[in-house]
C-alpha cells in the first residue's frame, strides 16, 4: 500500500498559505498510485469559515480516499464545529483493505498544546482491541508523540504522550502519522514507525526548509518513508517490518549496570532509608561493573543532605557515577555537587564501554536542557572513544514516560534523540518522572528509572532501581524492587538488528 | 461515587497481545537441564522454548525441572530434550485474556506459547495476565 501524507496546509490568506503550490500537487496526488491520502491537521490557518470553504473545495478535487484530521489551528475561533460541518468527523476509524486507520483530534480550543483525554484514549484502545488482528494498523494524530528535532524551545507534545506511546507500542500499531512541527522526521520505536510530516503549503517552514509531503510505502516485509520536497529533493528511510521477538543467542556477558535515580536522601521522612539500604545491599550482591545515578540524589541541595548522601553511598562496592537533577543544584547545590559528588559531566571508560554523563539540569528549575554546544561536545567525546558499547546518561527524559506528564522531557529532547539514534548509541539512561520504562528507538535502548528510595514514586510495584545486562548480542533490562530485591524483566533487545 | 459498580481492575476482553512478552528465550535441545536452569535464573524467567535447527520443538518450565529431575533424583546433566514437553500448547496473539485464562485452567498450565500467523512470537504467563499494572495502561490526565 502506498500512502500520501500531506499536512499543515494552513488554508488562509496569501501571507500564510501558498495556494498555487498546493494546487500544483493535485495531479501528483491523484495520479501516483496512492491508495490513500492523509492530512495530519492544521488544514486552516485560523479555523475560519472562509478557510474551511476553500479547503472543502480542494478536497473535492482529490479523487482517492482520504482522511483529514484537525490540528490546533483548526480549533481556533470555534473552528472544530466548522471542521465537522465542512470537512468531516474529528475522531473515528476507517477500514482499508485488511487494515484499520484510527484518527483522533488532539487539538484543544484556542491552545497550541495537545491532549488525548480519556474518551479518545479509550477510543484508540477499543478500536485496537476490536481490530487486533488487522494486517495494518495506522493511527493519525496531529500532535507528535516522539520529540521532533529542530523544534526550538517549544516541546508541545501531548500532555499524556507517555501513556499513548505505551498503548500504541503494546497494540503493535504499524504506523503513527503526525504533523504540527512543520519538520519532517521519522523514528522507529519498538515495532512502530512514528512519522512526522513537514508543512505542505504553509509559508512557515523551519530552518530554511521548503514545503514537502511524505510518501509511505508499506510492503509485507519492509516499509519505506520518503519526504518529497517541492524543490525536487527526496530523502528516504527504509525499515524492516520483521518483528524480532525470539531469542537464544546472547553471546557472552560484557557489562552489568545498576541504574538508580531520585534517592532524595535527607533526614526527612520522605526519604525511605530502609528502601535505600536494602537497594544498596542488593546492588552489592548483584556485583555490577558500574552504578549510574541519574539525579535526584538529595532532597535539597544543602550541606546536611549531601553529607548524609556521601556517608550512605560509601557502602557501595564498585564505581558509581552521578548526574544532577534540578533539586541537587538548589540552594548551595551548585557548589556542593562538585564538592561532594565530583564533576558535572562524569565519565567511565574501559576498552569495552564508555558511559558519558551530560548535565541537563538548571538551578532551581525542573526544566532540563542540553543545548547545542554541550550536545556537540558530548558527541565529539563519544566519537573519540574506541569502538565498543557507548552509553549516555542524564536526568531528563528523551522519550515520554507512561504514568507521568510530559514535563520530564528534556526541552531539546528532539535534537538529542535524533543525534543519539543516528549515532547508534547503544544505551541511554535517564532518571526523571519516577516510573520505570524501557523502549528501543532505532538501535538505541532508552531506559528510565523509578525513584529508588523516595515516597514520591509512580510504580505500583513500589520503589525500584534498574539492572541492565549487556551481552555481545543482546541487552536485558530488569526492574529490581528496592525493599525486597525481587526482579522483573522489563525487556530484552537484540543489539545487532 | 462508584454508582454501585466495582472498579474495573481486570479488563478480560482485551487481546493477550497487550500482555504477551514478545521476548521468548530459547535453548537448544542438546543443552543440559542444568544449563536450562541457569538460563532461567539468569533472566529471572520460568520457562524456555526448546529449539532444534532454529525451530521450536518443545517447551520447558521450572516446574518440569523440579518435578521431573530434582524430585526424581535425576542427574541435571541430562539433556533438556529428555524432559521437555513436546505437545506445544499455543494460542493466537489476538484471543482475549479471558480465553487464555480458560485454556490455562482447562489444561492446568501457567504458560502459553503465542503465535501470530504461523510463527511463535512470544509467551504469556498467568502472572502476566493477572498483572494489574498491565491492565491499567493509562494515567488520569483529563476526561476530554
Ligand atoms: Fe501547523
Ligand atoms: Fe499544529
Amino acid at each position: 500500500m502506498k500512502i500520501c501524507q500531506i499536512s499543515d496546509t494552513h488554508f488562509g490568506s496569501e501571507s500564510d498559505f501558498n495556494r498555487k503550490l498546493l494546487y500544483s500537487l493535485l495531479d501528483r496526488i491523484n495520479n501516483s498510485g496512492f491508495s490513500l491520502l492523509i492530512h495530519s491537521g492544521d488544514v486552516t490557518q485560523s479555523g475560519r469559515k472562509d478557510e474551511y470553504i476553500e479547503a472543502r473545495r480542494f478536497f473535492k478535487k482529490i479523487k482517492i480516499p482520504h482522511i483529514v484530521i484537525p490540528g490546533n489551528h483548526d480549533a481556533r475561533n470555534g473552528g472544530l464545529k466548522l471542521f465537522e460541518d465542512h470537512i468531516g468527523p474529528v475522531n473515528g476509524y476507517k477500514e482499508i483493505d485488511d487494515g484499520i486507520i484510527i484518527y483522533v483530534n488532539s487539538a484543544i480550543a484556542d491552545s497550541d498544546e495537545g491532549r488525548v483525554g480519556m474518551v479518545k484514549f479509550d477510543l484508540i484502545k477499543d478500536i485496537l482491541q476490536k481490530y487486533t488482528d488487522a494486517g495494518l494498523k495506522v493511527v493519525l494524530i496531529h500532535h507528535h508523540i516522539i520529540p521532533i528535532p529542530m523544534a526550538g524551545r517549544e516541546r508541545n507534545v501531548l500532555s499524556n504522550a507517555g501513556d499513548i506511546l505505551d498503548l500504541l507500542i503494546k497494540g503493535d500499531v504499524d504506523l503513527v502519522l503526525s504533523g504540527h512541527r512543520h519538520y519532517p522526521n521519522v523514528h522507529k520505536v519498538e515495532n512502530t514507525l512514528f512519522v512526522n510530516a513537514g508543512t505542505t503549503s504553509s509559508v512557515k517552514t523551519r530552518y530554511g526548509d521548503v514545503n514537502s509531503y511524505n510518501v509511505i510505502e508499506i510492503g509485507d516485509r519492509e516499509q519505506s518513508f520518503t519526504t518529497v520536497r517541492v524543490d525536487g529533493r527526496k530523502s528516504e528511510r527504509k525499515y524492516s517490518r520483521k518483528r524480532n521477538r525470539v531469542f537464544y543467542d546472547f553471546g557472552s556477558k560484557i557489562f552489568r549496570v545498576a541504574h538508580l535515580s531520585n534517592t532524595f536522601i535527607s533526614n526527612d521522612r520522605s526519604f525511605l532509608r530502609k528502601h535505600f539500604k536494602n537497594a544498596i545491599m542488593t546492588i552489592n550482591r548483584l556485583e555490577p561493573d558500574l552504578i549510574v545515578h541519574c539525579g535526584g540524589i538529595v532532597r535539597e541541595g544543602i550541606t546536611q543532605d549531601y553529607e548524609l548522601a556521601v556517608r550512605l553511598f560509601s557502602t557501595v562496592d564498585g564505581p558509581i557515577l552521578f548526574t544532577p537533577a534540578g533539586r541537587d543544584l538548589n540552594y548551595l547545590g551548585y557548589h556542593l555537587f562538585p564538592k561532594y559528588m565530583d564533576s558535572f559531566d562524569q565519565k567511565y571508560k574501559t576498552e569495552d564501554v564508555v558511559f558519558q554523563g551530560v548535565s541537563s539540569s538548571q538551578y532551581d528549575s525542573p526544566v532540563g536542557i542540553v543545548g547545542d554546544t554541550q550536545r556537540k561536545a558530548l558527541f565529539k567525546k563519544l566519537h573519540e572513544s574506541s569502538e565498543g558499547i557507548k552509553a549516555i546518561f542524564l536526568h531528563h527524559n528523551l522519550i515520554p514516560i507512561p504514568h507521568s506528564r510530559e514535563k520530564g522531557l528534556l526541552e531539546d529532547s528532539g535534537d538529542l534523540l535524533r543525534e543519539v539514534v543516528d549515532a547508534e548509541i547503544d544505551l541511554v539512561l535517564t532518571g526523571t518522572s519516577s516510573h520505570p520504562y524501557a523502549a528501543k528507538v532505532g538501535k538505541t535502548v532508552i531506559v528510565n528509572a523509578n525513584s529508588t528510595s523516595s515516597v514520591y514514586q509512580r510504580s505500583v510495584m513500589g520503589n525500584s532501581f534498574n539492572l541492565i545486562d549487556i551481552y555481545e548480542d543482546a541487552l536485558a533490562v530488569y526492574e529490581v524492587n528496592s525493599l525486597w530485591g525481587s526482579r522483573r524483566l522489563l525487556g530484552i533487545w537484540n543489539r545487532n538488528g | 461515587m462508584l454508582n454501585g459498580e466495582l472498579p474495573k481492575m481486570y479488563d478480560l476482553d482485551q487481546p493477550i497481545r497487550n500482555f504477551v512478552s514478545k521476548r521468548l528465550i530459547e535453548i537448544e535441545s542438546y543443552r543440559t537441564v542444568q544449563e536450562a536452569a541457569k538460563k532461567m535464573v539468569e533472566f529471572n524467567i520460568s520457562s524456555l522454548a526448546v529449539v532444534e535447527e532454529g525451530s521450536i520443538i518443545g517447551f520447558i518450565t521450572d516446574g518440569d525441572i523440579k518435578r521431573k529431575v530434582v524430585a526424581e533424583g535425576l542427574d541435571p546433566g541430562i539433556s533438556v530434550e529428555e524432559i521437555m514437553i513436546e505437545e506445544l500448547i499455543t494460542e493466537d496473539i489476538d484471543i482475549t485474556v479471558q480465553e487464555a485464562l480458560d485454556t490455562m485452567t482447562k489444561k492446568n498450565i501457567k504458560h502459553l506459547l503465542v503465535t501470530e500467523g504461523t510463527d511463535v512470537v512470544g509467551i504469556v504467563t498467568l502472572t502476566d495476565l493477572l498483572d494489574i499494572k498491565r491492565h491499567s495502561l493509562d494515567t488520569y490526565i483529563s476526561r476530554e
